[in-house]
């Protein structure tokens, strides 16, 4: 059993007390002993004495009776155990009694000697038995002596009756010493009990109440000290709170990892994604909470290498052994100079979007088989009525003709546009990439706009060459941005105006631009401009001849070619569009 | 409580000749018998009333409780200082038992008319004598040659302490003369005695030849001497006597003392009279004299008058 302060300081009280008590009694015992000892043989001397001063004349006087009177006197005295009175021959004259059966009895050689020689005290001792013997003189001649027989025994009584007591009165004083210890230690750790409560209120996160500081002393000291520590620590933990309830409330889970790998924390939205307590997470490897290839590894790899990393997509493993899709970003967390490195994932729940995507992906997919395959018929259909295929068409059927004709070919760009986006959304989009020489692709496209531009009498015209720049890129998806830029340039220009293409070198990359000389692009939907299905208004007709998805693939594609793509523009004055590539 | 004391009171100071010290504790109400109503008086000798009293009481109230049928109801305990008031108490009836060792009751008897009717075995035994014993190496071969010397007695009114050996003594011719110093020249025609009041100073007196012979209660006497009785030799034994005696008042109703005599005589049967018996001085019983009272008491009246003297004082 482990003892607290209160029981060992009580319990080395007690034994202390009870040690001092046995030396004390002890010694006192002793004390007493010497001294009652002593007592007994000075009483018996002194009644011997007396018995003897008393039996002197009925000694002289041979008066027996009145010796007997006096030693029964004597008998009854306590620890007496026999009284003789005896003549100068050393035989008994009385015992005290009416019996009398010592009389004419011998008392011991020695003392009759004695008698004979002295009239001082002769005193002897056996076992428990002293034996004082007083001649009795007269005249100068031995008359006899009395003898008296004394029991120390009662001195035995005595020390052990004394024993007793001082027993009695050290118990009764180990009892009060051992309730006085109890009380000064209660005292004393009453304080440190409320300390230890408040601390470990403190450490379960409770409220902690100030300490009565009821004394100056090293208590009070301590009551005090715990109360600034308190108070200094809740405005720490004032902050805390705040930044432990925004990551409760936050939706991202967010997982801190020890430099070993294990989870050290994690935020309820991890708790209620995973569908475990935050007890059963702390401490497990963070591979089996975060489903990357390598586990910890990729997680130390992708932030060691690249710095703080996001948009990574990997998998949280949850209870039922299900996974969920997740978006995570991964951040090295300094510690103190002493303790390596921990890891800071935020981790966003893609199964939502990942829904989202499966059903758009099964649309689109739906549009390339239901629509575009009929779309190509019906175009290919009307391209031979146009052509003249299924005989000449009268004016009126030929003008219904081409309207449908260019209203399908319109459905097909939106359709591809649409499988288009899809596809780079989805990073499904094939890309063969090749070194190319820059300007003759910038021709093909140009050449391919061309007929474009003539519809809406808008001239192509390119300006500027770069003779012999090479990039490095899918030259299809290079002339569907240049055409799609191009197609924008001409739709926006002003009839009979020109589209000026320049082509030139900034450092290292090579740039495509295209200026047209339109309306330009209001500033409010400047930033719309790459989104998908942007729209400058309503109002321009020509707008909704266009899908609202180019420049928005057009970006996409940029990105994935490693260039870049963006636009100047001034109202009234016109825009330039710059299409940026790293030259090979 | 108080009135209750108050009637115990008066009944100890109605009991007549019975003198109380003031010391004593008040004695209990006297057993009564139902219809009856006459009084038994039983009388002592004793210088300490207040002991004899108390020794005397349930004894007294056994007797009366048992003589109701010849009219007694109450017992009464008479004690006197003197054996000449104790005459004149059986002379005036007011003590109708006497009982005492036998000199004291051959006393009354001459004196007063009393008669003996039954013997007293006292401290178990019926009856006593004295011895008279000197030193062995003394030189006293016979009681002649007392003669000139001093001999202790014990107490002045012990029959075999004093009275048996002096009037033996005296019955054989010497003339004792009492002494109070033992080493009192005693002419020599005369025997000296003095009272050594205790038959062990009597028996140390003599070894320590204080004085020339001793006598004592021949019962006492082995004890006494113990391993020094080598150095004894008994001079004297007097005659057996009663050890205690019964004597009833001269006139007394002769049925009332044949009713006396049969309570007493069955006392020892009885559990109730063996208790009373027992604290009684330890009386074993009483009986009647073997061969009559005048053969058990013939030698004591004749010896009578050599200690009549002593009794009468």
């Amino acid at each position: 059993m482990r003892l607290g302060l209160k029981g060992r300081f009580v319990a080395f009280v007690m034994a202390t007390t009870v040690a001092f008590g046995v030396v004390l009694t002890a010694l006192a015992v002793r004390t007493q002993n010497d001294r009652l000892r002593h007592e007994l043989v000075e009483r018996g001397k002194l009644l011997t004495t007396v018995i003897a001063a008393n039996a002197t004349d009925a000694m002289a006087l041979l008066e027996v009776r009145e010796l007997r009177r006096v030693l029964a006197e004597v008998l009854d005295q306590e620890n007496v155990l026999e009284a003789v009175a005896f003549d100068e021959d050393g035989r008994v004259y009385t015992d005290g009694t009416l019996e009398n059966p010592s009389r004419h009895t011998p008392i011991g050689e020695a003392e009759r000697r004695h008698t004979i020689a002295s009239d001082a005290l002769l005193v002897e001792f056996s076992g428990d038995v002293m034996t004082v013997t007083r001649p009795v003189w007269l005249g100068g001649r031995p008359l006899g002596g009395v003898r008296l027989r004394y029991s120390l025994a009662g001195l035995a009584r005595d020390q052990a009756a004394l024993a007793r007591r001082t027993a009695m009165v050290g118990a009764i004083f180990t009892v009060l010493a051992v309730l006085a210890a109890a009380l000064l230690t209660e005292a004393v750790t009453r304080p440190l009990k409320e300390v230890i409560r408040a601390t470990r209120s403190l450490a379960r996160g409770e409220a902690v109440p100030t300490l009565r500081v009821r004394t100056s002393d090293e208590v009070g000291e301590l009551a005090a000290a715990f109360n600034e520590m308190t108070r200094r620590l809740r405005e720490t933990t004032v902050s805390r709170d705040a930044v432990d309830r925004v990551l409760g409330t936050m939706g991202e889970c967010l997982i801190v990892i020890g430099p070993d790998g294990t989870i050290d924390r994690v935020n309820k939205a991890v708790c209620k994604l995973s569908g475990l307590p935050e007890d059963k997470l702390v401490g497990r490897p963070c591979d089996e909470l975060i489903g990357t290839p390598e586990g910890f590894r990729s997680l130390i790899d992708a932030v060691s290498s690249e710095g703080p990393v996001h948009g990574l997509e990997t998998e949280l493993l949850v209870k039922d052994g299900a996974a969920v899709p997740m978006l995570v970003s991964v951040a090295p967390m300094a510690q103190s100079s002493d303790r390596p490195q921990a890891f800071v994932v935020v981790a966003s729940d893609l199964s939502e979007r990942v829904r989202i995507e499966s059903q758009k992906d099964e649309f689109v997919a739906m549009i390339h088989h239901e629509v575009r395959g009929p779309l190509t018929a019906v175009h290919g259909a009307l391209g031979l009525l146009a052509g003249g295929v299924a005989g000449e068409l009268g004016d009126r059927a030929r003008g219904l003709v081409e309207i449908a004709l260019r209203n399908s070919e319109r459905m097909e760009r939106l359709v591809d546009d649409l499988l288009a986006a899809r596809k780079l959304d989805a990073g499904k989009m094939d890309f063969r990439m090749e070194d190319a020489d820059l300007m003759p692709l910038v021709e093909q496209a140009i050449e391919a706009t061309s007929p474009y531009g003539a519809k809406f009498e808008v001239l192509l015209v390119l300006d500027e060459r770069v003779e012999g720049a090479r990039i490095r890129v899918d030259p299809d998806r290079l002339i569907q941005v240049l055409t799609n830029v191009l197609s924008n340039a001409v739709r926006f220009s002003p009839a009979g105006e020109t589209v000026t293409v320049s082509v030139t070198r900034r450092e290292k990359n090579l740039r495509v631009s295209v200026v047209d000389r339109g309306p330009g692009i209001p500033e409010e939907f400047r930033d719309q401009v790459f989104e998908k299905f942007a729209r400058a208004g309503p109002d321009d007709w020509r707008h909704q001849s266009g899908t609202g998805l180019g420049m928005s693939i057009s970006r996409a594609i940029m990105e994935e070619l490693g260039g870049d793509i963006f636009f100047e523009s001034e109202m009234d004055v016109g825009t330039t569009f710059f299409v940026d590539l790293p030259e090979a | 409580m108080a009135r209750l004391g108050l009637a115990l009171l008066a009944a100890v100071l109605l009991a007549p000749g019975c003198q109380q010290t003031p010391n004593e504790p008040a004695p209990k109400e006297p057993a009564r018998t139902s219809g009856a109503t006459g009084v038994l008086s039983v009388g002592s000798v004793s210088l300490n009333p207040g002991r004899e009293y108390q020794t005397f009481r349930p004894f007294a109230d056994y007797l009366a409780s048992r003589l109701g049928e010849v009219g007694i109801g109450n017992g009464r305990v008479v004690v006197a200082d003197s054996l000449s008031k104790m005459v004149a108490d059986l002379q005036r009836g007011s003590v109708d038992l006497f009982i005492d060792s036998p000199f004291p009751v051959a006393f009354v008897c001459d004196r007063a008319g009393s008669r003996p009717i039954l013997r007293r075995w006292k401290r178990g035994s019926d009856v006593y004598h004295s011895v008279i014993f000197v030193r062995a190496d003394s030189g006293i071969a016979s009681a002649d040659d007392f003669r000139g010397r001093i001999i202790a007695f014990g107490e002045p009114f012990s029959t075999t302490g004093y009275l048996l050996p002096k009037a033996a003594l005296a019955s054989s011719g010497l003339r004792l003369v009492n002494y109070e110093d033992p080493a009192a020249t005693i002419q020599p025609d005369h025997v000296g005695y003095v009272f050594s009041n205790d038959a062990e100073n009597t028996m140390f007196w003599v070894l320590k030849k204080k004085v020339a012979a001793g006598a004592v209660n021949a019962d006492y006497f082995e004890a006494l001497a113990g391993s020094r009785i080598e150095e004894l030799r008994i001079i004297h034994r007097t005659e057996e006597v009663p050890r205690n005696v019964v004597c009833v008042r001269d006139g007394l109703d002769p049925e009332l003392i044949r009713a006396v005599e049969e309570v007493l005589l069955a006392m020892d049967e009885d559990p109730q009279g063996r208790s009373v018996l027992s604290g009684f001085e330890q009386t074993a019983r009483f009986d009647r004299f073997p061969g009559g009272s005048a053969d058990q008491l013939g030698r004591v009246m004749e010896l009578l008058a050599y200690v009549e003297e002593d009794l009468g004082r």
